[in-house]
C-alpha cells in the first residue's frame, strides 16, 4: 500500500516535471496571461485556511511564478464572510481571490465573484461544486487519528469509536456547530454509520473541543487519546515527529471541498486567474496532497495520502440540497445528544 | 488645540476678551465631537445590529426594521444567564482576588524597607504583558488534571494531590494573578503621592502600623482601589484567551466565549453577539454608577503643597517575610508560567510520558523559533504592532489627558457628559466592538480604512476610560492648591499645566501611555476586522499559530512579544523612575 502511494506520487511529480515548458505554461495559462499576470506584479488573497497553509501554497506558486507577490488576509471563516461583505458594500473590497470553506456562505455572496473557470475544470468532480464561479482549490477530509504512545489497541473504522473500550474522555471531538466542515462528519456520521452512531458514541463521555487546531495539539500532549480530525491538521505534525498516528477509516472519508473564486472588483485580475489556475492544476493540487495532508476534488486524484488505498477508500461528498436543509435540525439533536450548550 | 483652548479655562477670567470666555464652550464641544466620532458613532452601529437583522453598511439605515427578537432571544436563551452567572463567580472571584494580591504587592514596594524592591516592582508587572490567550495556554500547560506539569511532578514525587486548573477555582485562580497588577498600578501610584503626614499623625495618635493601615492609608487610597478593582472586573468579563483554554474543556461557559461562539459559527450571528454585547454593557454602566455614588462627595486629595518623600516602613527582620511573600507570588505567576510557555517554545511537542521526560534535552531544538523568523509575516508584524503602539499612546494619551484635565480639575459645563462619554467603551466587548468600527468607519472619505491609523484610531477608543480613569486618579490626588498659587503668581492655564500638573502627575502620565500601549500591542479583537495584508499586527499573527494547533509556535512568538514589551517597560520604569526623582527634588 505504501510502495504504491509512493509510485503514485513520483509518478504524478514525475509527469509534471516532463512536461516540456510549453505545455506547462499551458496548464496554467496562456503566454498572454502570463504576461500581464507578471505585469500586474501581485494579488490580495482572503482565506479562512490556516495562515501557515496557505503561506505554503504561495511559496509553492512563487516557485513557478517568482514574480508575482500574493499578499495575504486570513480570519477564522464567520468573521472572514463579515469582512467581505462589509468591505464589499463600501466599494473596498482587497481581495482578488477569496479561499473559503464553507460552500454555503460562498454561494450566498456568488454575486461578487466573476466568471471563472480553470484549464481543467472538466477534471472536477461535478458533486465538489456549487457554482461554475466558485472551484475547491482546496479540499480537506476526515481522518481518525491517534496518540501512539497512549493506543494501545488503535481503531481502524469509525464505528470503532462507539466502543466501551474508548470511553471516559479518551476520545475527543469538534463540536458540531463550529463550521462547516465538521456539520459534513457528522452529516456522515449520521447518514452512513447509522441513525444511532451519535449516541452510541456520546454515551462513552467524550470530550468536546471548539474547533479542530486545539484538538490536534491536545492529541499530541495525550489530553485525548483519539480524535476524528481533518487530516491536514495531524498530517504535519506526524510529519514533524509528534507521537501520532492517522488512518482513513474503510466506511468513506467525509470531504470538505472549498470555495474559491475571484472577486469582480479584482485589480489584479491576470495575476487572480493565473494563481486560481495554478491551485487547481493537478500541480498545485499534487502539492497539496503530498506536502499538506490535502485531498482533492479531481476526478481522478493525482496522489493519494499516506495509507489511502483507492480499491478500499471512498470518498464521501454530501448532497449540498441537504447539507443546507438538515443543519439546523440536526445540529440542534446533536447538540442534545453530546450534551453541548449553545 | 489642546494648549490654546485650555489656556481660557479659568472661571477666574472675568476680565478677559469675549473670545476667550467662548473657549471653554468650544474646547468642551470639540471634546465632544471627538467622543461621538470614537464612540457613540460606532457604538449607534452596535445598537442598531443588536435590535435589527441588517448590517448597516451592506443593507443601509433605510431597511432598518427594529425589532427586540434578539434581546428576548438571548434574555430568554438558559445557556445565556448560565454564561452570565459563571462570568459574574469568576471575575469577582478573580477581582477580590486580584484586590487582595495588588494591594499587598503595592504595599510591599511603595512603603516597606523590603530588599530588592525596584526588582520586584518590575517583575511584578509581567503578568499584564502576557496576552490572556497565552496565559491561559501556560496555565493549561501547567494545571491540566491529565498532563499538567505540576501533576506530573506530584506523581513523579509520589504526592496524591493533583490540581485541576480546568475548573471555576481554575479561572478565579488565573483571573486573579494576572489582573493583580491592574490593582497595583493604580494603588501604587496612589501610595507614592501620598502625603506621609498623615499616617505619622495617626501613629502619633498612638495606632499601631497595622491599624494606621487599615484606617488611614488603605482608606484614603480608597479611588484608586475601587479604580483598579471595577478596571480588572471588567476587563476579565470582555477576556477570552483565558476562559478560552480553562473553562471551555471543563464546560464552563462564560459571556465572552459564548459571543465568540456566536461570531464564529456560519453563519455568523452578529447581531445577537451585539445583543449579548449590550447585556455585558449594563452590568458595567451600573458598576461604574455605583463607583461615582461611592466616590461622590469625597475628597481625595493626598498630594498637597508640601515637600515629602513617600515614608518607608522600618518592617525589621519581617522584611524578610515580605520578601518570601513577593517571591512566592512572583514565581507562581512568573516563573512557572514563563517556565511552562518556554518548555512549550523550545520542545518539539508537549508529550510527557513522565516527568523524566521533561529533562530530555534531546527533545528541545530552536526549530519553533526558526520557523516564526522565516514568516516573513513575523518581521511586519512587529513593526506595525510598534507603529501602532506608540501612535495608540501618545495619542491616546494627551486625548486622555485632556479629557481627565477637564472631568477633575473644571468646572466646565458638560464635563459629566465627557466624563460619561469616555466610560463607555471599557463595557463593549473587544470581539463586537471589532465589527461596529469597521462598520462605522469603513465608509469614511479618504484613504483611512486599510492604514496603520484607522487600528490606532480603534485602540484610542477601546482603551480611553483605562486611560482616563488611570490619569484621574492622578490628577484627584494634587490639591487644587498648587494650581491657585501658579495663578497667584500671574500664570496662565497652560503654563499651570505646563509646570504644575504635568510634572506632578508625570508618573501617572507615563503608567497611563504605557498601559495604552500594552493594551494597543495585545489587542485583538477590534485588529481581526481592521488590519490588511500590509498591516497585520502581532496579536493577529499569534491567533493564526494559536488557531492552526501549533502551540510550540504560539508559545515562541509570545515569548518574542513578552521580551519586546519587557524591554520597553524597563525603558517606562527608568524613564518615570528620572522623573519621580526630579520631581521629588523639586519638591
Amino acid at each position: 500500500m505504501k510502495r504504491r502511494t509512493i509510485l503514485a506520487g513520483i509518478a504524478g511529480a514525475a509527469a509534471t516535471a516532463a512536461l516540456p515548458a510549453r505545455a506547462q505554461q499551458d496548464a496554467f495559462g496562456s503566454k498572454e496571461l502570463i504576461a500581464a499576470a507578471e505585469k500586474e506584479g501581485g494579488l490580495t488573497l482572503y482565506t479562512a485556511d490556516f495562515a501557515e497553509t496557505q503561506q505554503e501554497v504561495i511559496r509553492e506558486f512563487n516557485k513557478r511564478f517568482p514574480k508575482i507577490k500574493v499578499a495575504m488576509v486570513r480570519a477564522p471563516g464567520g468573521q472572514l464572510i463579515t469582512r467581505i461583505k462589509t468591505e464589499a458594500a463600501a466599494d473596498k473590497l482587497g481581495a482578488d481571490v477569496v479561499n473559503h470553506s464553507d460552500r454555503g456562505l460562498m454561494l450566498e455572496i456568488a454575486d461578487l465573484f466573476q466568471d471563472y473557470a480553470p484549464p481543467n475544470a472538466a477534471d472536477y468532480r461535478k458533486d465538489a461544486l456549487v457554482s461554475p464561479k466558485l472551484w475547491p482549490g482546496v479540499t480537506l477530509g476526515w481522518a481518525i487519528a491517534y496518540n501512539t504512545q497512549l493506543v494501545k489497541n488503535a481503531p481502524k473504522t469509525w464505528m470503532d469509536l462507539t466502543k466501551p473500550e474508548y470511553k471516559d474522555k479518551q476520545i475527543g471531538q469538534v463540536i458540531g456547530p463550529s463550521g462547516g466542515t465538521t456539520w459534513t462528519r457528522i452529516m456522515f456520521e449520521r447518514q452512513v454509520l447509522g441513525e444511532d452512531y451519535w449516541k452510541k458514541q456520546a454515551a462513552l463521555n467524550i470530550a468536546l473541543y471548539p474547533s479542530g487546531a486545539p484538538l490536534s495539539d491536545a492529541l499530541v500532549r495525550g489530553e485525548v487519546s483519539i480524535a476524528p480530525l481533518l487530516y491536514n491538521i495531524i498530517f504535519t505534525k506526524i510529519v514533524e515527529g509528534a507521537p501520532a498516528e492517522a488512518i482513513f477509516a474503510p466506511e468513506g472519508v467525509p470531504i470538505v471541498p472549498y470555495a474559491d473564486g475571484i472577486t469582480k472588483s479584482s485589480k489584479n485580475p491576470n495575476a487572480a486567474r493565473l494563481f486560481m489556475n495554478w491551485r487547481l492544476s493537478k500541480e498545485g493540487q499534487t502539492f497539496m496532497i503530498n506536502k499538506l495532508g490535502n485531498i482533492t476534488s479531481l476526478s481522478e486524484p493525482p496522489a493519494y495520502p499516506k495509507g489511502w488505498d483507492p480499491k478500499v477508500i471512498k470518498v464521501w461528498v454530501p448532497k449540498f440540497e441537504e447539507f443546507d436543509k438538515l443543519r439546523a435540525s440536526w445540529m440542534e439533536e446533536w447538540n442534545k445528544t453530546y450534551g453541548y450548550r449553545q | 488645540m489642546t494648549a490654546t483652548s485650555a489656556a481660557a479655562l479659568p472661571a477666574s477670567t472675568e476680565a478677559a476678551p469675549a473670545a476667550r470666555r467662548w473657549a471653554a464652550p468650544l474646547w468642551v464641544g470639540a471634546l465632544l465631537i471627538i467622543l461621538t466620532f470614537l464612540v457613540i458613532y460606532p457604538l449607534l452601529m452596535l445598537f442598531f445590529g443588536a435590535i435589527s437583522d441588517s448590517n448597516p453598511v451592506i443593507d443601509g439605515f433605510g431597511k432598518f426594521n427594529p425589532s427586540l427578537t434578539h434581546f428576548i432571544a438571548v434574555l430568554g436563551n438558559e445557556n445565556v444567564r448560565l454564561a452570565f452567572f459563571n462570568a459574574l463567580v469568576a471575575c469577582g472571584g478573580g477581582t477580590i482576588l486580584a484586590v487582595v494580591i495588588g494591594l499587598a504587592f503595592s504595599w510591599i514596594v511603595v512603603r516597606t524597607n523590603t530588599p530588592f524592591k525596584g526588582f520586584i516592582a518590575g517583575a511584578s508587572m509581567i503578568p499584564l504583558f502576557v496576552p490572556p490567550l497565552v496565559a491561559g495556554v501556560a496555565w493549561s500547560i501547567l494545571g491540566s488534571p491529565k498532563t499538567g506539569l505540576l501533576n506530573t511532578a506530584l506523581k513523579w514525587s509520589g504526592i496524591d494531590f493533583r490540581f485541576d486548573f480546568y475548573s471555576m477555582s481554575g479561572l478565579i485562580l488565573v483571573f486573579g494573578f494576572y489582573y493583580a497588577p491592574y490593582v497595583y498600578m493604580f494603588t501604587a501610584s496612589a501610595l507614592r503621592n501620598m502625603d506621609p503626614s498623615l499616617e505619622e499623625a495617626s501613629e502619633v495618635a498612638g495606632a499601631s502600623a497595622f491599624t494606621t493601615l487599615f484606617t488611614v492609608t488603605f482608606p484614603l487610597i480608597a479611588p484608586a482601589i475601587l479604580a483598579g478593582s471595577l478596571l480588572s472586573f471588567v476587563v476579565m468579563l470582555g477576556i477570552y484567551g483565558v476562559p478560552a483554554a480553562l473553562g471551555a474543556p471543563a464546560n464552563i461557559s462564560v459571556l465572552t466565549t459564548y459571543i465568540f461562539k456566536l461570531t464564529a459559527w456560519a453563519p455568523p450571528l452578529y447581531n445577537t453577539a451585539a445583543a449579548v454585547a449590550i447585556l455585558l454593557m449594563m452590568v458595567t454602566a451600573i458598576l461604574v454608577w455605583a463607583q461615582q455614588r461611592v466616590l461622590s462627595g469625597r475628597s481625595f486629595a493626598t498630594v498637597a503643597g508640601k515637600a515629602f518623600r513617600p515614608r518607608s516602613l522600618n518592617l525589621g527582620p519581617w522584611r524578610w517575610l515580605t520578601f518570601s511573600l513577593a517571591l512566592v507570588y512572583l514565581f507562581v505567576v512568573v516563573v512557572l508560567p514563563t517556565i511552562a510557555l518556554v518548555i512549550a517554545a523550545f520542545r518539539r511537542f508537549l508529550f510527557f510520558k513522565d516527568f523524566d521526560a521533561v529533562f530530555d534535552m534531546k527533545a528541545y531544538s530552536w526549530v519553533h523559533f526558526n520557523s516564526i523568523f522565516d514568516n516573513p509575516l513575523t518581521m511586519i508584524s512587529i513593526w506595525n504592532t510598534m507603529k501602532v503602539g506608540v501612535i495608540t499612546a501618545v495619542v491616546g494619551g494627551v486625548l486622555a489627558f485632556a479629557i481627565g484635565y477637564t472631568i477633575n480639575r473644571t468646572q466646565v459645563a458638560g464635563r459629566k457628559s465627557i466624563d460619561l462619554l469616555s466610560t463607555i467603551p471599557v463595557a463593549i466587548p473587544g470581539l463586537v466592538v471589532g465589527v461596529a468600527y469597521l462598520w462605522a468607519w469603513i465608509g469614511l472619505p479618504g484613504g483611512l480604512y486599510g492604514t496603520i491609523w484607522i487600528l490606532a484610531l480603534a485602540f484610542v477608543a477601546r482603551f480611553i476610560p483605562d486611560t482616563v480613569k488611570s490619569l484621574s486618579t492622578s490628577f484627584m490626588q494634587i490639591h487644587k492648591e498648587l494650581e491657585e498659587a501658579a495663578w497667584i503668581c500671574g500664570r496662565g492655564l497652560l503654563s499651570t499645566i505646563a509646570t504644575i500638573m504635568v510634572p506632578l502627575a508625570r508618573p501617572g502620565i507615563i503608567a497611563s501611555m504605557t498601559l495604552l500601549f500594552v493594551l494597543a500591542v495585545r489587542e485583538l479583537g477590534s485588529s481581526l476586522f481592521l488590519y490588511t495584508s500590509d498591516t497585520t499586527v502581532m496579536a493577529v499573527l499569534l491567533l493564526d499559530y494559536y488557531e492552526g494547533g501549533n502551540i510550540g509556535k504560539t508559545a515562541a512568538f509570545s515569548l518574542v512579544q513578552t521580551v519586546i514589551l519587557g524591554v520597553l517597560l524597563g525603558i517606562t520604569t527608568w524613564l518615570s523612575r528620572g522623573s519621580a526623582e526630579s520631581t521629588a527634588r523639586a519638591g
